[in-house]
């Protein structure tokens, strides 16, 4: 059952929420709306919920129209399912109840599953785990268990649609990456097209078969995770999924000189978007650049601070006039000079590019190991991040402030929360996700740790 | 695509008109707009009208505009003690008030006294008594047949005690009556000041004294400030304490004022009582707006946590303080409420000892007179009615409050707020002005049956249950229902099975408060009561206006009794509500 939005739109009072969206949704296929707060991502899904009526355009589900700017079918006539951002149990039910009551309730609920409810109900506890708490109320529950149940809830009338509206966000770092697989293999199972709104791009990144990328009710950019971060379209994208490093430079011939350094130096513009090379610019992932002692040529840098990150360093330089944050194995100090190069070539880029992309995110097993990783290593460094603006010569050192104290994530956020993120990212999300991107898309990386 | 729904149609139908389900059904458009016009038509009309009537009358001459009342009224030297008095009262009964709320407040804040929770409903007492049970237990404490005066004989025969008949007393009772209204509002204040800022003057070398003068008075001189109006204005509407004590040796305040006036009858009562409750009106509405303001600025303070951490040890000062917070807590209620009782039970005033002990009294009131009888069925029957209907009105508009806000109801919020914020009287006067001729030349044969007390119950008590309601509806989340509506829940459903059963305890706790107030309720009473529509509180006033003290202390103790058993159902809701875990 395919979902297709045409020219939708949504204004409140003078504020319009969302500018004539197009956008279609294929069976089964798992869709992440990924943006910043208030850029329209969860009007979108309410208006699919049937929540918000468009202003104009339209909206089908499975050929049938169920909201126009005069009509909307309401929510409790349309076959979908939803977890809610912060769980939405009802507090007078245990968990039995709340899987039993959209099977009894809805009336789209298919004969089959109605008449074989208690089957049905061990199933969908059985599937997220949560078959033993059965007579469970909700406040007896930890958050990941209340949002399984918010997630059995959804599914146990197997519904076309599932919606999912941040559903991780209300939950702690850890619990996250354990969901992030626990909803992968719900959709594996249920094989009913997701679509789910998200802040955090890690999560978009790594579950969706297809993000959506919003930006102040307008879609920027529509693509495979591997496309989006690897070639976003516009500066938003760039800044916002792969917290890239806009480099001024001139082009010519799809080769790239950047400003500042020496005319011979070419980088490889064969994957940068046109949106770019007209206005001079050269989008850089923090764990794109190779750095070199200075000796190396190219273009030169000062590091001004440095953060240990157990894997890797977070390296802010100074270049050409401009701060750029750099993710690198290479070890260096503060005030070094350094020599920032985009390992060479089209030719291995493109080499690169068709490797990362056969571990889509979608086969769902293979990112698991790279996420496990990740989730080790910035456990590891949040200690680390202590030492933040000293030069982290001694990787003994950390050892001593180990006692993590509870001020230790916060430090760590706001330290490294840097000026690439733009406006409306949250800070959590990229204390958490920061190491990841570059889990991905490790391959890449060369040697050294 | 035959099916045509706005979201929200059902939600915005308007509470006055549609009844319950009536106003779930899915409505057209044009429905909608009637409900809307319909609503807006009977706010105005049951809200609106009776003031912009009261203030007519008041400006009406014999020909024309005119402020011949105001004018008669400033030449009167009588009502220019009136207004001495009612000041006089009010601010010193607000001055009581405050010491002993700011006080008790501090105590139960900040020091690790026990039985915190006992002392907490021991100090509600005062306050969930009715005014006029209260003064009845008072002066049969004080009272020439009271204990104290048999105490004060023992010392100095022929020594009286203080008359509670006087400023003073009124003062005191008042100061008693209202000081809860203060603690409530300092101690959740005082609570949420975060102790590290506490800490921090330490820190920053000030000592005890100057960080509570520095840094804990100014955090909480709002919320005092808030609570200090709140009595003002609580103390400019009681009725019943001045009635009581003031009428009998000639002391009126404004609100008794109005009454006699009324009572009086004469060419120009409603004229000069119109003008007197725009005066008192105008004083009051003053005082709301200047709560309001502090109310919100103490708001500032709201999103941070309560601390119920015990931040001072009492250590050795335990041994005096906590006998005499005891103590003088006890003495103010339970033991003049025991004197009134054992007055109830007097065969005659002035007799001693057990072969004075009688039931007779009780049996008079409850089987020899008929009207007395009358008094009870009414006053059950107005609470019970206006308690469904505040429950159900009240429910449904403070749905739509929380969940469509919008500037339309904030408007109908403030017009329903207005009977509730007006002192009694000047409300009850202009229900007989609206009622006696609601349309000029209809006159609907309301006026002087218990119909209009049911209305004017309705109309002054219904923003109590809608606070009740949206303070509930705030705590749930709109997800709960809307999960509700993608599991498939039509709006009953969505009502019986999601929202009710989760907000029952907070809706029926607003409906007990509201079911208790009307039962005691006198000042609107005393005004619009006739023969055979008389509630409790009138017959108790009655009772006392004629002498007939064992017969009002015996119906006061009726009623003392019968909000025990409130109480007591209250608690066992609310222990009810805690083992199914809705809190959480």
């Amino acid at each position: 059952m395919t979902i297709q939005l045409k020219k939708v739109s949504k204004t409140f009072g003078s504020f319009q929420a969302l500018k004539s969206i197009d956008l279609s949704i294929a069976d089964g296929e798992f869709v992440a709306i990924l943006g910043p707060s208030g850029c329209g991502k969860t009007t979108l899904l309410r208006m699919l919920a049937g929540f918000e009526q468009p202003t104009s355009g339209e909206i089908a589900i499975g050929g049938s129209v169920v909201a126009t700017s005069r009509s909307s079918l309401p929510p409790e006539k349309r076959r979908i399912g939803m977890v809610f951002q912060n769980f939405a149990l009802w507090p007078h039910m245990n968990i039995y109840e709340h899987v039993r009551f959209p099977i009894r309730t809805h009336k789209e609920t298919p004969r089959a599953i109605r008449e074989r409810e208690a089957e049905r109900i061990n199933e969908v506890l059985r599937l997220v785990g949560l078959a033993e708490l059965a007579k469970r109320m909700p406040h007896e529950l930890s958050g990941g268990q209340k949002q399984r149940v918010a997630i059995a809830r959804a599914i146990a009338p197997e519904p076309t649609l599932l919606l999912m509206d941040e559903p991780l966000s209300s939950l702690d770092a850890m619990l996250r990456m354990d969901m992030r697989r626990e909803i992968q293999s719900v959709h594996r199972e249920t094989g009913s097209a997701i679509v789910y709104v998200t802040h955090d791009q890690g999560e978009a990144l790594s579950m969706a078969d297809r993000i959506v990328v919003m930006k102040d009710g307008q879609i920027e950019q529509v693509g495979t995770p591997q496309e989006i971060y690897l070639r976003p379209e516009t500066e938003f994208v760039a800044r916002f999924v792969s917290k890239a490093n806009l480099i001024q430079g001139s082009w010519s011939d799809n080769r790239f000189t950047p400003l500042g350094a020496d005319p011979s130096t070419f980088w490889p513009g064969d994957a940068v978007a046109d949106c770019f090379k007209s206005q001079g610019l050269y989008p850089v992932r923090p764990d794109q650049f190779q750095l070199e002692p200075a000796s190396a040529g190219g273009l030169y840098g000062e590091i001004v601070n440095v953060q240990f990150q157990g894997k890797e360093f977070n390296y802010d330089i100074r270049a050409a006039g401009q701060h750029w944050e750099v993710i690198s194995p290479a070890t260096f100090k503060l005030h070094d000079q350094v020599s920032l190069h985009i390992p060479s070539v089209a030719g291995e880029a493109s080499s690169v590019t068709p490797a990362t992309m056969s571990q889509t995110p979608s086969s769902a097993v293979v990112p698991e190991t790279p996420l496990t990783a990740t989730k080790t290593a910035s456990s590891a460094s949040s200690p680390a991040v202590l030492q933040t603006a000293q030069p982290a010569t001694s990787p003994a050192a950390p050892a001593t402030t180990s006692a993590a104290s509870p001020a230790a994530p916060a430090i760590t956020t706001t330290s490294v929360a840097p000026a690439v993120v733009p406006a409306g990212a949250s800070n959590g999300v990229s204390n958490d996700t920061s190491g990841e991107p570059s889990g991905i898309v490790m391959p890449q990386t060369t040697s050294g740790w | 695509m035959t099916d045509i729904h706005t979201p929200g149609v059902e939600l915005r139908a308007r509470k006055g008109s549609g009844g319950f389900p009536l106003s779930l059904l899915r409505a057209s458009s044009a429905g909608r707009n009637i409900g809307v016009v319909l609503g807006i038509i009977a706010t105005l009309f049951f809200f609106v009208l009776p003031i912009v009537k009261l203030v007519l009358l008041s400006v009406q001459g014999e020909q024309g505009l005119s402020l011949n009342y105001y004018v008669e009224l400033l030449q009167q030297e009588r009502f220019w003690r009136t207004m001495k008095h009612t000041f006089v009262i009010v601010a010193g009964s607000t001055l009581l008030s405050v010491v002993l709320g700011v006080t008790a407040a501090w105590l139960m804040a900040y020091t690790d006294l026990s039985h915190k929770k006992l002392l907490h409903l021991l100090m509600l007492l005062c306050f969930v008594l009715p005014s006029y049970v209260l003064t009845l237990s008072w002066s049969s404490f004080m009272g020439p047949q009271g204990w104290i005066a048999a105490v004060l004989q023992w010392f100095h025969p022929g020594a009286r005690p203080w008359s509670m008949y006087s400023v003073g007393g009124i003062i005191f009772v008042m100061g008693i009556h209202h000081f809860p209204l203060v603690y409530l509002f300092t101690v959740n204040v005082l609570k949420k000041i975060p102790k590290d800022l506490e800490w921090a003057a330490n820190t920053g070398g000030a000592g005890r004294w100057k960080t509570f003068f520095r840094i804990t008075m100014p955090l909480a001189l709002p919320g005092v400030t808030a609570g200090g109006l709140l009595v003002f204005l609580a103390s400019l509407d009681n009725f019943g304490i001045p009635a009581f004590l003031g009428t009998p040796v000639n002391i009126s305040v404004l609100s008794t004022l109005i009454y006699e006036e009324i009572i009086g009858f004469g060419p120009s009562a409603f004229g000069r009582g119109a003008s007197l409750s725009v005066i008192l009106g105008l004083i009051a509405v003053a005082g709301t707006l200047l709560q309001w303001l502090s109310v919100r600025k103490s708001k500032q303070a709201e999103a941070l946590r309560v601390d119920e951490e015990p931040r001072y040890m009492l250590g050795k000062h335990r041994f005096w303080v906590n006998p005499l917070l005891w103590g003088g807590l006890i003495f103010i209620t339970i033991i003049p409420l025991f004197a009134m009782i054992s007055l109830s039970l007097k065969k005659s005033y002035g007799g001693k000892g057990l072969s004075n002990l009688t039931l007779h009294n009780y049996r008079y009131i409850l089987l020899d007179n008929p009207s007395t009888w009358k008094s009870i069925q009414n006053s059950l029957l107005l609470s019970i009615t206006t308690l469904v209907v505040c429950l159900i009105i009240g429910t449904l508009f403070a749905y739509f409050r929380v969940r469509r806000p919008s500037k339309m109801n904030r408007l109908a919020e403030l017009a329903i707020s207005v009977p509730y914020t007006l002192p009694g009287i000047v409300f009850a006067l202009s229900m007989i002005l609206v009622w006696m001729e609601p349309i000029p030349g209809w006159n609907p044969g309301i006026y002087g049956t218990t119909t209009i007390l049911f209305i004017a119950y309705v109309c002054r008590f219904l923003i109590l249950q809608i606070r009740a309601g949206v303070t509930a509806f705030a705590q749930v989340d709109a997800s709960m229902e809307e999960a509700a509506r993608i599991s498939g829940a039509g709006a009953w459903r969505r009502w019986r099975k999601i929202l009710l059963p989760m907000l029952l305890p907070g809706l029926l706790s607003g409906a007990l408060l509201v079911f208790l107030t009307a039962l005691t309720e006198l000042t609107v009473s005393a005004l619009l009561y006739s023969s055979g529509s008389q509630t409790i509180g009138v017959a108790i006033f009655g009772f006392e206006q004629a002498g007939n003290t064992l017969y009002s202390t015996a119906l006061s103790s009726l009623i003392v009794f019968l909000i025990f058993a409130g109480a007591g159902l209250l608690g066992l809701l609310q222990k009810f509500t805690l083992r199914k875990g809705v809190q959480s």
